[in-house]
């Protein structure tokens, strides 16, 4: 039981690193497109 | 908008691409996550968030617009053995150098931004105006520096987002796709014993 425990444990952990891995590396590209982008009518047009 | 869906189509690309091969998808390998954070947060500020996009004067704007690029151009520097950085490095070379040629705006010239809003009248857009709260300044053609590196491509009536992109957008959106699709190293899959080998891109 201990050791079905522990490598459920370990599998949720290696899940939750990965997972997280993908999502910052996600993040950073996003935020990389926006800040070096910069297409017509992006940002706050809808003001005018 | 439309260059986080480079991401989003470029993640699609890579996940099935790992799916093919069977093997666990895996983020691109980038340094300094931190530099983009840092670089791109006041650009947020200054024009993607509405409450605060207000603070910033014009010129204030533009000055954050080009320091944060030429910080994201340090990030891109440090990645530069991935393709697909270089891609997206020279998408950002070629609008920086527009907008800095530019009083630190990404020119758009009347007739564009017609196209655009074909239900404002002309008279809108004036020389000089920056349009809302976004990266552009209305420019005529002739008055424009380099004017083909600007926002002059539009893209068709039926796409959900109207929107003019630059030469550069397109290579930036290239360059995140290749990233995410092509350069992202796919897992080993583990042995049975679940010890993962060392990673091999």
């Amino acid at each position: 039981m201990k050791k079905t425990l522990s490598r459920i444990s370990l599998f949720t952990g290696k899940i939750n690193r990965r997972t997280l891995q993908i999502f910052l590396a996600l993040l950073t590209l996003a935020l990389l497109a926006l800040g070096a982008g910069a297409p017509g009518v992006d940002g706050g047009f809808g003001g005018i | 908008m439309i260059l986080l869906l480079a991401v989003a189509a470029g993640l699609l690309a890579g996940l099935a691409r790992a799916g093919i091969k069977k093997k666990p998808y895996r983020e691109p390998e980038l340094s300094w996550l931190w530099l983009v954070i840092l670089a791109v947060a006041p650009q947020l500020l200054a024009f993607h968030i509405s409450a605060t996009a207000g603070w910033f004067s014009d010129r204030w704007a533009s000055a954050i617009l080009v320091a944060s690029q030429l910080a994201l151009l340090g990030f891109v520097w440090v990645n530069r053995r991935l393709t697909g950085m270089k891609i997206l490095g020279l998408g950002l070379v070629l609008n920086l150098l527009v907008i800095s040629l530019n009083n630190g705006l990404m020119p758009l010239t009347p007739q564009t931004a017609g196209a655009l809003f074909p239900e404002l009248p002309a008279s809108t857009w004036v020389t000089g105006l920056r349009p809302g709260r976004s990266k552009n300044i209305i420019l005529p053609l002739s008055e424009t520096r380099l004017a083909f590196l600007s926002d002059t491509i539009l893209l068709p009536a039926w796409f959900p987002w109207t929107r003019a992109l630059s030469a550069g957008d397109l290579l930036i959106a290239l360059g995140i796709f290749w990233l995410l699709a092509v350069e992202a190293p796919l897992d080993p899959v583990p042995d049975q014993a679940g010890n993962e080998p060392s990673h091999q891109s």
